[in-house]
Order: C-alpha cells, then structure tokens, then sequence
C-alpha cells in the first residue's frame, strides 16, 4: 500500500481498529471477531463498486464543469437571484474543501456579498451532488439521501438570511 | 443498494456521453482523475470499515436506541446535531461511523441532523482549511449563521417522515 497516503487521520482509524478489534476478541470472543470481520467485508463490497463508478463519474464531471465556468455564475449578483444561483453553483461543486474554499476567497476579493458566500458554502456542504452521489447513496441508500437532499433545500437561504445582518456589520469582507 | 449502483451508472453512462461530444471532454482526463480520488482510499476505506465494524459490537445499541433512536425528539435531534460537528474525517471515515449508529436503531431525523452538523459545521475542517484560507472573521460570521441549521435540517426531515 502506498505509504504517502497514510495521514494522521488514517494512523487515528489504524489505532481504532486494532483498539476496538482487540477489545472485541477480548470482551466477545473469537466468534465475535470473525462476525464483525465478515460485515466489514459485507459492507467493503456493498460499497465498492458503486464508489468506483461513483468516482469516475466525478472524474467527468470535474473536466466537465472547470472552475473558472462556477466563478462566472455567481460573479457578484446579489438578492433572491444570486442566492438560487450561489445555491446551484455549491450543490454542483464537484470536490473537496481544495475546491470550495479558494472559490470562495477569490468571489469575496472580487466584491460578493457576504451573505451569498454563506450560501454558496452552504450549498456545497449540505447539497453537494458530488458527495450524495460518491458517498452517501453508496452508504445510506436512495431514499435516505432523498429524505436528506430535500430537508437540505432551504438551509443555504437560511443561513443567508441570518448571515444578512453580519455581512452589514462586516462592512467589507475580512480577508 | 441495487437501485442505487443502478442510478450511478446511468449518470455515469450520461456523463460519459457528454464528455464524447463535449470539446473540453476527454475520457483520459476523467479516468486519471476518477483513479487519483480512488487512491487514497484503498488503503483509508478498509481501515474505516474495519474499525467502524468492531465499534459496532463494542457500542451498546440500547444507548444508541434511547440517545437518538426515534422516539427521542428533539433533544435526541439536537445531541446528534452536537455530535455530527465535532465528528473527524471526509466521508470516507465518518460515514461507516454512522452506519453504526443507523444499525444500533437511530433514528432518520437524528441521522440527518447528525449527517447536516458534520457538513455544514466539521470544526475539524473549519480548523484545517477555512480558517487559514478565509480568516477568523468570516469562518466565525458562517459558523454562527450555520449552528441551528442541523437542528433545522433534523426536525424538518421528523415531521415529514412521520
């Protein structure tokens, strides 16, 4: 296994298994252990193949919607309609916090509102398309994530209306 | 589950499509860059399953049951909301965690509230990226204006999938 993709968070887990799987085999017993192993097993090849599919998906996705098209969107368009497009352009953020985030820094030095940012980041972490399809339909199932998408819907116009007030009392953005 | 590897490979077989009429689409491109999102995983996936698997033994499933199983409101809401922000990791280690608490009989509004809270607020994402990328200012102004979203997401989704 490649070395280079052992971070501190992976080491955490490592120390987790093996600290968890000897309390089990202790506390349990060795039938135990094997139960728990099988349904590691189970869920590894429940998961796998639509994570595989998932990723090269998102591999498509992410030649096909470049950065720059996202930061032409949402420019500096403010009100109802810079909110729904900020919330479009986060929930099809494909990507992680490396994508959102410089996204975010360069719409804030170009002069967007406060409050569309919040939605924008809003949207990307709640309604991201890219994660309910990678991860959390492999996981939870359809009809979970649907339940989830749909409650979801309202948060990034939410957090932009309690973000209103802030972004006066801000004046200009911080960084 | 079927359902779902179904869905996938028919955005999958979209997306490939797209990609073949597109000019900027290349199946190159998108398989180098599928592939280098899938390697960190191999060895990140196994070991999050493995440990999430013993946890489950380990965790007692009453406690989950009456901490955040469906009758426990929202106050149960509300714990998973706490719980969810100050869970670690991507998906990749946080969910097979919350497969647990789904085996052990938590309940869909808590999971939800648990699984928003993790999204929206992750302090351990706040402290590794948004903080030194957007400053102290702007990441507290957002995660103020996100802290009752969870509680928000977690209600709602209780009230319609009663």
């Amino acid at each position: 296994m490649p070395l280079r993709h052992v971070d501190p968070m992976t080491v955490f887990f490592l120390v987790l298994a093996l600290g968890a799987g000897t309390a089990v085999y202790i506390l349990h017993g060795p039938a135990a252990w094997w139960n728990a192993l099988s349904r590691a097993a189970e869920l590894m090849l429940q998961v796998a193949p639509i994570l595989v599919a998932a990723l090269l998906m998102s591999g498509y996705v992410q030649t096909l919607i470049p950065r720059h098209a996202i930061e032409r969107w949402l420019g500096a368009r403010s009100g109802m309609r810079g909110l729904t497009l900020a919330t479009v352009a986060g929930a099809f953020t494909p990507g992680g916090p490396f994508a959102a985030f410089p996204l975010v820094v360069a719409l804030l030095r170009s002069g967007a509102a406060f409050e569309v940012c919040v939605a924008y980041l809003t949207a990307w972490s709640v309604l991201g398309l890219n994660r309910a399809l990678v991860w959390e339909i492999p996981f939870f199932g359809l009809d979970f994530v649907a339940l989830k998408m749909l409650v979801s819907l309202p948060l990034p116009f939410l957090a932009a209306l309690l973000a209103r007030p802030l972004g006066r009392r801000m004046r200009r953005p911080a960084c | 589950m079927l359902s779902a590897f179904l869905t996938i490979l028919t955005l999958l077989a979209v997306c490939a499509v797209v990609a073949h009429f597109h000019p900027q689409g290349s199946h190159r491109a998108a398989a180098r860059e599928g592939w280098r999102q899938l390697q960190p995983l191999l060895t990140r996936l196994p070991i999050a399953l493995l440990a999430a698997a013993f946890l489950a033994v380990l965790i007692p499933a009453d406690a989950i049951g009456s901490l955040f199983g469906e009758a426990s409101g929202w106050p149960g809401v509300l714990a998973a909301s706490l719980l969810g922000g100050f869970l670690p990791g991507g998906p990749v280690v946080a969910f097979p965690l919350v497969v647990v608490l789904f085996d052990a009989g938590a309940g869909i509004a808590q999971l939800i509230a648990l699984i928003t809270a993790w999204s929206v607020l992750a302090f351990h994402r706040v402290a590794a990226f948004e903080l030194p990328m957007l400053g102290a200012r702007t990441t507290a102004a957002r995660l103020l204006v996100s802290l009752p979203l969870p509680v928000f997401a977690g209600t709602a989704a209780g009230v319609i999938a009663l």
